[in-house]
C-alpha cells in the first residue's frame, strides 16, 4: 500500500506554534521567578484551568460541527444552584448530583431541539437560553450565596497517586474528545456537518438528530464541569458560571478552531486552554495587577487569531 | 471582423512561468487585436489560468515580456493591469447578493452627491443607461439574489464594463447556463467588441467557441499549439479537439449498450407543488435514463424530491416492487438510491475534509459502527483513488485543492462505495476536462453493465444523446415527452424543451 501522508504537518500547525509560545513564556517566567518551574505550580495551573478546559472541550464539539452554545455559563449556574439547594433541603448528595447532571443534559437537549427544529441561528438561540437558565438559577437561589452543607471535595481537591483529580479529569476529557472526533463515526459525521451541512444531509446523515445529540453530549460535559466547579468552591451564586462561554470560545479559537465549523483540533484547543492558564499563572507569580492581566488576555486572543489568519493567507 | 486591420493591443513574447515541479507556461507568444474575440482553449491544466494571472498581475512571469499598446512590461502588478484597462470576469460569484444591481455595479466607485453621501438617483440612472446600451432587460433596483444565474452573469459583465476596460477577460462565462441564456451572453460579448473592447474568452464549450471567436488559440501542457482564424465561424472542431489532447479522441463517447432488465423504480403521480402536473415515469435495471430540459425547468427539483432531499406534495415511488416514500436522503440511501448533485463544491463535497473523509461519508458504517477502522478505510479509499485515476499528492489532501475532474471523481467514489442500485447524476461532467469526462462516461457504462440503473440530468445535449437509452424532456416542471432510440436527436430534444407557441 502506498498511502502518502504529509509528515511535516505538525510543524506547520497552530498547535506547534502554541507549544513554542507556551515554552517561551514558561522559560521567561521561570527565569524571573524560580517558583514557576515547580511540579506543584504545574499542578496548580492544571487545577486552575480544569473547569475551563472541560467547558472548552464541549465548545470544541459544538464549534467543529457548526454549532455554538452561549448558554453554558447559565447551565453551570443553574445546575450548581439546584444541587446545592437540594442538599440544603435534605436530599442526599448522590441524588442531588444526579439531578444536577440531568439538568445539564436536559438544557443541552433543549438547546439542540430549538436549534435543529426551529432553524434559529445557534448563536441567537443559545444566547436567549443563557438568560433563561441564569434567570431560573436566580429564582431558585433567590440571588443568595448558597453553601453546600455536605462534604464534596474529592473532585475539586482530591489526589490520586499524588496527581490532582481535577487534572486527571481534564486530561481524560481532552483525550476522550480527541478520540471521539478522530476515531468514531459520530465524530466524523459531526465534522462533516460542520464543514458543509447540506453535503452531510445529502450523504444520509440525519443532521437534526446529530445536532440534538451533540448539544446533549456537550450538556453532559457541562454537567461534569459544574460538579468539578462546585466541588472546588463549596458554595455558589447563580452567576458562578457566567463568562465561561466566552473564555471557552477564546481558548478554542486560540487553538485554531474556527467559527465556521469543520475545522480545528482538540490538541489546539487544549493548548489554548493551557496557554491561558500559563499566562495567568505567570502573571500572578510575577505580581502583575489583575487589571493588566485582562488587557494581556485580550491581546493574546486577538494575536492568536491574527497569526492563524496569516497562516491561512500564506496557504 | 478582419482582425488584421486593427491595432494590436496586447502582445506577449516568450512568456514563461514555472511552479515547483511543473512548467505552467513556456515561451508563450500571443497577440490580441483591438475589438477581437480571442478564445483560449485547452484541457484543465493547459496553462490558460496561468496566462490570465500573468495578464492581471496576480502572478509574475519568470521570463518574457508583455507589451500593452506598444509599451513593454517585464511583469504586471494588479494595480497596473487595472489602470491599463484589463478587467477579468471570473467564474466565482463576486456580487453582493443582498444589494441591488446598480449598487453592485458601482461598488468601490460609488457616485456621491455634494454631501459625500451616495447619490442613488445617479447610480440607478447610470446603471439603466449601461443596461439599455447593451439591449438587455434588467431592473437596476432588483436585488441580485432575486436574479437568475444568467442575469447575475450580466451584472458581473456590466460591473466590469462600468470601469471602461480596454480588454475584458472572461473565464467560462456560460458554464452554468442553458442554451437560451448562453446565447444571450454570447450576443452581449459580440456587442461589447463593436465598442472596440477586446475580449479574451476561455471556454470548455467548443461549439460556443466556434460561434463566437474571431481567432482561437489552442494551449497544451503550457505550450502554444496553434492559432486558428475563425472569421467565417467555420473552424473544424475535430482538429481543435485533436490539438487540445494531442491525440485523436472523439468528443462523442461511444457507449457500449447494456442489457435492459425489468422495472426497478416507478414514479407515480409525483407532485412538487399543489398546482403542478403529476409526474410519472419508470426506470429499468441496466438503463441510463436521460433527463433533458432547460435550466430552471424543474429537472433538479424532480430528482431531489425522489431522493427525499426536498418535500413533495404528493405521489409515491414503487421501488423493487414495494411502495416506498423516502422522507429524507438517509431513507433513500437505505433503499439503495444515491444522488450526485449538480454543484460539487457546494453540495457534493465537504471542501475542508480530505479525500478519505469525503469518499467514505455515505458508507461510513462499513468501517465500524462506532469506532472507525482508519487503516482499513485508508486502504479502501486508496483502491478507489487508483481505480478512478484520481490525481492527488496525498490521500490527506483537502479536496478543495483538487482539480474539477478529480473532485467529481471523488464525489463518484463516495457513491460507488455504498451498495447503490439507482444512481442519480445531476450534470455529471460540468466544467471538467475531456479526459475526466471520458473516464466518468466509462464508469457510468460499467455501472449499468453491472445491472445498476442511472438517471442522468444534463444540459450537454451531446453527452445526453451519447449516453442515454431513453430521454425524458422536462418543461415547466412536467415531463413534456419521452424520446427513445433513433429519435434521440438534438433537434427533437430542443423542440420539446422549449415553449412552442
Amino acid at each position: 500500500m502506498n498511502v502518502r501522508v504529509n509528515d511535516l504537518w505538525f510543524f506547520k500547525s497552530q498547535s506547534f506554534f502554541l507549544v513554542l509560545v507556551i515554552a517561551l513564556i514558561s522559560i521567561v517566567a521561570g527565569i524571573l521567578n524560580p517558583n514557576f518551574m515547580t511540579k506543584s505550580n504545574m499542578f496548580a495551573i492544571f487545577q486552575q484551568v480544569a473547569v475551563l478546559g472541560i467547558v472548552t472541550m464541549s465548545m470544541v464539539l459544538l464549534l467543529i460541527s457548526g454549532l455554538i452554545d452561549l448558554s453554558v455559563g447559565g447551565m453551570i449556574g443553574l445546575s450548581t444552584v439546584i444541587i446545592t439547594k437540594l442538599v440544603m433541603n435534605g436530599m442526599s448528595l448522590e441524588f442531588a448530583l444526579i439531578t444536577g447532571v440531568l439538568v445539564c443534559l436536559l438544557c443541552g437537549f433543549l438547546n439542540g431541539v430549538i436549534v435543529s427544529k426551529t432553524k434559529v441561528v445557534p448563536l441567537i438561540a443559545t444566547l436567549g437560553m443563557s438568560y433563561v437558565y441564569y434567570g431560573v438559577a436566580l429564582v431558585i437561589s433567590g440571588g443568595l450565596f448558597l453553601t453546600l452543607t455536605m462534604d464534596f471535595d474529592f473532585l475539586g481537591r482530591g489526589k490520586i497517586l499524588g496527581i490532582p483529580v481535577l487534572m486527571i479529569i481534564f486530561l481524560l476529557v481532552t483525550a476522550g474528545t480527541h478520540i471521539l472526533l478522530k476515531f468514531t463515526t459520530y465524530g466524523r459525521r459531526i465534522v462533516a456537518m460542520g464543514g458543509n451541512e447540506e453535503v452531510a444531509f445529502l450523504a444520509g446523515i440525519n443532521v437534526d438528530r446529530y445536532k440534538i445529540m451533540n448539544y446533549t453530549l456537550s450538556g453532559g460535559l457541562i454537567a461534569l464541569a459544574s460538579l468539578v466547579l462546585l466541588s472546588r468552591l463549596g458554595s455558589v451564586l447563580a452567576n458562578v458560571g457566567n463568562g465561561y462561554e466566552l473564555r471557552a470560545l477564546a481558548a478554542a479559537v486560540i487553538g485554531g478552531v474556527t467559527f465556521e465549523g469543520g475545522r480545528g483540533t482538540v490538541l489546539g484547543a487544549f493548548l489554548g486552554v493551557i496557554l491561558l492558564g500559563v499566562v495567568a499563572n505567570a502573571m500572578n507569580i510575577l505580581n502583575v495587577s489583575s487589571y493588566y492581566q485582562t488587557v494581556v488576555l485580550g491581546a493574546i486572543i486577538v494575536s492568536a487569531v491574527v497569526i492563524s489568519n496569516i497562516g491561512k493567507i500564506k496557504g | 471582423m478582419n482582425v488584421k486591420d486593427s491595432e494590436i493591443i496586447i502582445q506577449t513574447k516568450k512568456l514563461s512561468k514555472s511552479f515547483p515541479g511543473v512548467k505552467a507556461l513556456s515561451d508563450f507568444s500571443f497577440e490580441l487585436y483591438q475589438g477581437e474575440i480571442h478564445c483560449l482553449v485547452g484541457e484543465n491544466g493547459a496553462g490558460k489560468s496561468t496566462f490570465i494571472k500573468l495578464l492581471t498581475g496576480a502572478l509574475h512571469p519568470d521570463s518574457g515580456e508583455i507589451i500593452f499598446n506598444g509599451k513593454s512590461f517585464p511583469a504586471l502588478d494588479p494595480h497596473t493591469a487595472q489602470a491599463l484597462g484589463i478587467q477579468v470576469i471570473y467564474q466565482e460569484n463576486i456580487l453582493v447578493n443582498q444589494m441591488s444591481v446598480a449598487e453592485n455595479i458601482f461598488v468601490g466607485c460609488e457616485k456621491t452627491n455634494r454631501f459625500g453621501l451616495i447619490d442613488y438617483k445617479a447610480i440607478f440612472g447610470e446603471a439603466q443607461k449601461i443596461i439599455d446600451s447593451l439591449g438587455i432587460h434588467l431592473a437596476p433596483k432588483a436585488l441580485v439574489e432575486s436574479l437568475s444565474t444568467a442575469d447575475q452573469q450580466f451584472v458581473k459583465i456590466i460591473k466590469a464594463l462600468a470601469l471602461n476596460p480596454k480588454v475584458l477577460i472572461m473565464d467560462e462565462p456560460t458554464t452554468m447556463f442553458n442554451a437560451k441564456d448562453a446565447e444571450k451572453v454570447l450576443k452581449l460579448v459580440r456587442d461589447i467588441t463593436t465598442q472596440g473592447i477586446s475580449v479574451i474568452y476561455i471556454s470548455h464549450n467548443l461549439k460556443e467557441v466556434s460561434q463566437i471567436a474571431d481567432r482561437i488559440t489552442v494551449l497544451r501542457d503550457g505550450q502554444f499549439v496553434n492559432c486558428h482564424n475563425n472569421e467565417d465561424k467555420n473552424v473544424d472542431l475535430n482538429v481543435i479537439t485533436k490539438e487540445m489532447v494531442g491525440r485523436p479522441v472523439s468528443i462523442f463517447y461511444e457507449r457500449e449498450k447494456s442489457e435492459i432488465g425489468d422495472v426497478i423504480l416507478e414514479v407515480e403521480n409525483l407532485k412538487l407543488t399543489r398546482s403542478s402536473t403529476p409526474i410519472n415515469f419508470q426506470l429499468r435495471r441496466g438503463e441510463i435514463l436521460g433527463i433533458a430540459g432547460m435550466v430552471g425547468a424543474g429537472r433538479t427539483e424532480i430528482v431531489r424530491a425522489i431522493f427525499g432531499a426536498d418535500k413533495k406534495v404528493g405521489g409515491t415511488l414503487v421501488y423493487k416492487g414495494k411502495r416506498v416514500n423516502p422522507r429524507n436522503p438517509a431513507e433513500a440511501i437505505k433503499l439503495g438510491i444515491g444522488m450526485i448533485t449538480e454543484d460539487r463544491q457546494k453540495t457534493g463535497l465537504v471542501l475542508s475534509m480530505n479525500i478519505i473523509e469525503n469518499t467514505t461519508l455515505v458508507g461510513l458504517n462499513k468501517f465500524g459502527r462506532i469506532i472507525l477502522k482508519l487503516k482499513k478505510e485508508a486502504q479502501a479509499v486508496w483502491n478507489f483513488v487508483e481505480k478512478l485515476n484520481i490525481k492527488t499528492p496525498s490521500l490527506r489532501k483537502e479536496v478543495q485543492f483538487l482539480s474539477g475532474g478529480n473532485q467529481q471523481k471523488t464525489v463518484l467514489a463516495k457513491w460507488l462505495y455504498k451498495d447503490i442500485d439507482v444512481l442519480i447524476f445531476d450534470e455529471p461532467t460540468r466544467g471538467i476536462d475531456v479526459n475526466s469526462k471520458t473516464e466518468i462516461y466509462k464508469l457510468m457504462s460499467q455501472l449499468v453493465k453491472n445491472g445498476k440503473s442511472i438517471i442522468m440530468i444534463s444540459s450537454d445535449l451531446i453527452e445526453l444523446i451519447a449516453m442515454s437509452d431513453r430521454v425524458l424532456v422536462v418543461r415547466n416542471g412536467a415531463i413534456s415527452s419521452e424520446i427513445q432510440g433513433e429519435q434521440i436527436t438534438e433537434k427533437n430534444i430542443i423542440a420539446n424543451a422549449i415553449e412552442v407557441n
